[in-house]
């Protein structure tokens, strides 16, 4: 999730009091609506074919009734309450098969018509459940109907956890009494079982889920909580003493637990930690195991309804407490639909509660179990949510990691071709310490000796001059093979001594003008054999104006000048002799061939480094221009 | 120049001149005598330390290659015995491999073997002056010592961290050919400074290392072993 911005914490505390009534009133909506949609009774058949005048005999006891009755008792297996009615079968209904309809009742009924039982409920296990809502259908025998006023006689089982309620019966023809049966069947039974079938599914991917990633135990939870559930919709009612009765037993009444492992999933799965106390909210559900081992029949149902679903109210409402805080907390789409779902789940759970303590009576109709389903459609949404996200991550995880591994590769390029760089930087450096100190004990110290010698005779004054012009070459070689990083004036500097030096006895002035500050642009790419051959072409203009021009004054002018193009350098020596191509007498056409020689160096020279040579030369004096390149060549153009 | 040096009543400054080559030798000696200088020749280490045993020399200008050892050594010590004594090396090439090294031990500059003899007295008499002659090939070995390197730069060592933004900026534009004047006009400094902060970066460069400070306190005594 993206950093929020640090709100001061007024305007935080704002904020967050608006998300929470935000979030209230929808849920108050939700609400609302499910009261709406519960309040909408079910489709009753034509009135005509009810029958709801009965005659009950209970605990000996006989009197009038009217359908939906509750009765007194919880539990009445011995001794069950019968209810005699009759409806009328006309004759000219043979044609059609009649039925008869019990849209609700509560546990089991035996009906009879015309002393004739036609149907026994006990013996379908859908509607042994006080919770399913399943109704029934019959169809009568039409040897059993007779013409005029039939007896009809209901025999209601109870035994618990509730009273015994038997809603309005309907005889009348098939065709028109099924479809209101099939349209029960669907919602209350086979709903249901397509729910359950979803929660066995969750079950499987849940414990998968759990089975490989071990370290989120929500899943496992979750997983359990499933698994519980599955097996108490499939598993049938203890009615009978079967081998298994007390099995099943535990296992309808271990909803508590399954609340109770929903519950501890929810915190752990929306970031919660885990309560102090946590195991504690396992208590009610082992305490109803315990029972549902040890105890009889009647006991169970008991604590099942007096314990068990307080208990799954009360960690309905925790959970909606829970799922409330992570809306706030992280306002996420999964958050937020698993509480809309909590909502529905706690408000069918409520409207049952009125129910069960007929508070409010509605035919004894219960939702909560069936609106539990919501709960599984938002846990099933919200996991698929989460994995999608994750999915997405996944893909923007690997995507970065692509961009991240291409940079670190082309950072690895950059810094090995530095490195490189640098190594044959560091292993020309160390030839040149070698040159150096072979040059230094041997050919140098040659030369100086030369250099002396000559000095004391007269005649040795040429050799003294070429020894020290070797000298001078030896120290520029030298020189230029040191890594100036591609500022050419560092090797300019170096030959403004050397010429300033050569000047010194001819008494000529050497004016240094850097036009600019920093005197040239930096030229990363510039090797030591391009300013050897600057130098020496710089060395060449000095020469021809010390020896050929009788000048008295050399200016050299650096400067950058800036086109369109970017920004090049530019080296003048100008000087004030005669130049070199007035030569008039034969001894400085000698002369002038010379500096011709130099001047067809000096263009090769500025051609191998891809620079401009202009030069001008009149009886007031040379200018030698050399323009720069804006790049230096990478290899010797006119070949060494 | 040359004139100047001529003039100067230089009497009274004593030049101690070591170098092994004769003809070498002889040069710089008739240079420097013809400057007024009084000099004394050594051709080996044992006969400049026998020179050394009573008084300083005011100059000492030595090579570095000597049949008896290395130059390095006579500076360091002359530097310790004598601190007012200014010391040059001679060299052949200018190198920083040899100018640095001697920087290091205390001298102040050096002195081309074949410079031209009125240079020669110009440079001696320029650095008893009290300004401390440098090359742009050396200012440069020094400021590119400067820049940070992740791996040492070949060549002998050098501790450049002493130095200050301002001395450095001097040595870039000595490095880069500009002149005294053109460097105090750059930085807005006076031109009489310059030389000043010149000496300042030779003292800088000048290794004082633990080694020798405790050599130096086992000579005064005060460490016993």
């Amino acid at each position: 999730m993206a950093a929020k911005p640090a709100l001061p914490g007024r305007q935080r505390r704002r904020l967050r009091a608006s998300r929470l009534a935000q979030y209230a009133l929808v849920q108050v909506l939700i609400a609302i609506a499910c009261v709406f949609v519960l309040h909408q009774s079910l489709p009753q058949p034509p009135a005509g074919y009810l029958v709801n005048a009965f005659n009950t005999k209970e605990g000996g006891t006989e009197r009038g009734v009217t359908l939906p009755h509750y009765t007194s008792s919880r539990f009445s297996m011995n001794d069950p309450p019968l209810y005699s009615g009759h409806f009328v079968w006309p004759s000219s209904e043979a044609q059609r098969a009649w039925s008869v309809y019990l849209p609700r009742f509560n546990n089991g009924v035996e009906v009879a018509v015309n002393g004739v039982v036609i149907l026994d409920s006990r013996r379908d296990p859908a509607a042994n459940r006080p919770d399913r809502n399943a109704p029934e259908i019959a169809v009568i025998p039409a040897s059993l109907l007779h013409e005029g006023e039939n007896d009809l006689a209901v025999r209601l089982f109870v035994w618990g956890p509730l009273t015994g309620f038997l809603d309005s019966i309907y005889a009348g023809p098939d065709p028109v009494l099924r479809p209101y049966y099939e349209q029960r069947t669907l919602v209350f039974v086979t709903l249901p079982v397509v729910f359950s079938a979803w929660q066995a599914i969750l079950a499987v991917i849940l414990t998968i889920m759990w089975a490989v990633r071990r370290h989120e135990p929500a899943y496992g939870l979750l997983a359990a909580a499933m698994t519980l559930g599955v097996a108490q919709a499939f598993l049938p009612t203890a009615a009978d003493q079967s081998q298994y009765s007390r099995l099943n037993a535990i296992l309808i009444t271990s909803a508590p637990l399954e609340s109770g492992f929903v519950l501890t999933f929810a915190t752990l799965f929306l970031g919660g930690r885990w309560p102090r106390f946590g195991a504690l909210i396992f208590a009610p559900g082992v305490l109803l195991v315990a029972v549902g081992l040890f105890g009889d029949q009647a006991l169970i149902s008991e604590f099942f309804l007096f314990v068990g679903v307080p208990i799954i109210g009360l960690y309905l409402v925790l959970l909606a407490l829970i799922v409330a805080r992570s809306v706030l907390k992280r306002h996420d789409v999964a958050s937020f639909v698993l509480g809309c779902a909590v909502t529905i789940v706690l408000t069918c759970w409520i409207r049952d509660m009125l129910s069960v303590l007929q508070i409010a009576p509605d035919g004894r109709i219960f939702v909560a179990r069936l609106s539990y389903s919501a709960l599984l459609v938002a846990i099933g949404a919200g996991l698929t949510w989460r994995f999608a996200r994750a999915l997405n991550q996944v893909d923007g995880f690997a995507g970065r990691l692509v961009t991240q591994v291409r940079q670190a590769e082309d950072k690895l390029k950059a810094s090995f071709a530095r490195e490189e760089e640098r190594a044959r930087a560091a292993a020309l450096a160390l030839e040149r310490t070698r040159l150096m100190r072979d040059l230094h004990d041997g050919l140098g110290g040659q030369l100086v000796s030369i250099v002396a010698l000559s000095e004391r005779g007269e005649a040795g004054a040429p050799i003294g001059e070429a020894a020290r012009a070797a000298l001078k070459d030896l120290r520029l070689v030298i020189d230029s093979m040191d890594d100036i990083g591609g500022d050419l004036m560092l090797a300019l500097g170096s030959w403004r001594e050397r010429a300033t030096a050569q000047l010194r006895p001819h008494d000529i002035a050497l004016d240094w003008r850097a036009v600019s500050p920093q005197g040239l642009p930096v030229y990363p790419e510039l090797r030591p054999w391009h300013v050897i051959q600057i130098v020496r072409l710089l060395d060449e203009a000095l020469t021809n104006a010390v020896k050929h021009a009788r000048a008295r004054r050399i200016m050299v002018t650096i400067e950058t000048l800036t086109d369109a193009s970017g920004a090049y350098g530019r080296i003048s020596v100008e000087d004030d002799g005669t130049g070199f191509a007035l030569t008039p007498d034969g001894a400085a056409a000698a002369a002038g061939q010379k500096a011709a020689r130099g001047l067809r160096n000096m263009r090769s020279r500025a051609a191998r480094c891809g620079a401009a040579l202009d030069l001008v030369s009149t009886a007031g004096g040379t200018r030698v221009r050399l323009t720069l390149p804006r790049r230096f060549p990478d290899s010797d153009a006119a070949g060494a | 120049m040359t004139e100047l040096s001529d003039e100067r009543p230089s009497q009274a400054i004593t030049v101690l001149l070591v170098e092994d080559d004769a003809p070498t030798s002889w040069r710089l000696q008739d240079a420097l005598a013809k400057a007024g200088f009084q000099v004394t020749a050594a051709a080996t280490l044992a006969e400049a330390r026998a020179c050394l045993t009573e008084s300083g020399p005011k100059v000492l200008l030595t090579d570095l290659q000597l049949p008896d050892g290395h130059g390095v050594e006579l500076i360091r010590e002359t530097r310790r015995r004598f601190p007012a004594t200014e010391i040059m090396v001679i060299s052949i090439l200018g190198d920083e491999e040899s100018v640095i090294s001697a920087i290091t031990v205390g001298a102040t500059g050096y002195l081309l073997k074949d410079a031209f003899p009125t240079d020669i007295a110009a440079t001696v008499h320029e650095l008893v002056a009290g300004h401390s002659p440098i090359s742009a090939s050396i200012a440069r070995f020094i400021v590119r010592r400067t820049q940070n390197h992740p791996e040492p730069a070949p060549g002998p060592p050098l501790d450049t961290v002493r130095l200050t933004p301002r001395e450095i900026d001097i040595l870039w534009g000595i490095a880069k050919g500009f002149s005294y004047a053109e460097i105090a006009g750059h930085l807005g400094l006076s031109r009489q400074t310059v030389p000043g902060h010149i000496k300042n970066i030779y003292r800088k460069l000048e290794v004082h290392t633990r080694g020798e400070a405790v050599f130096e306190a086992l000579q005064q005594g005060l460490i016993r072993l």
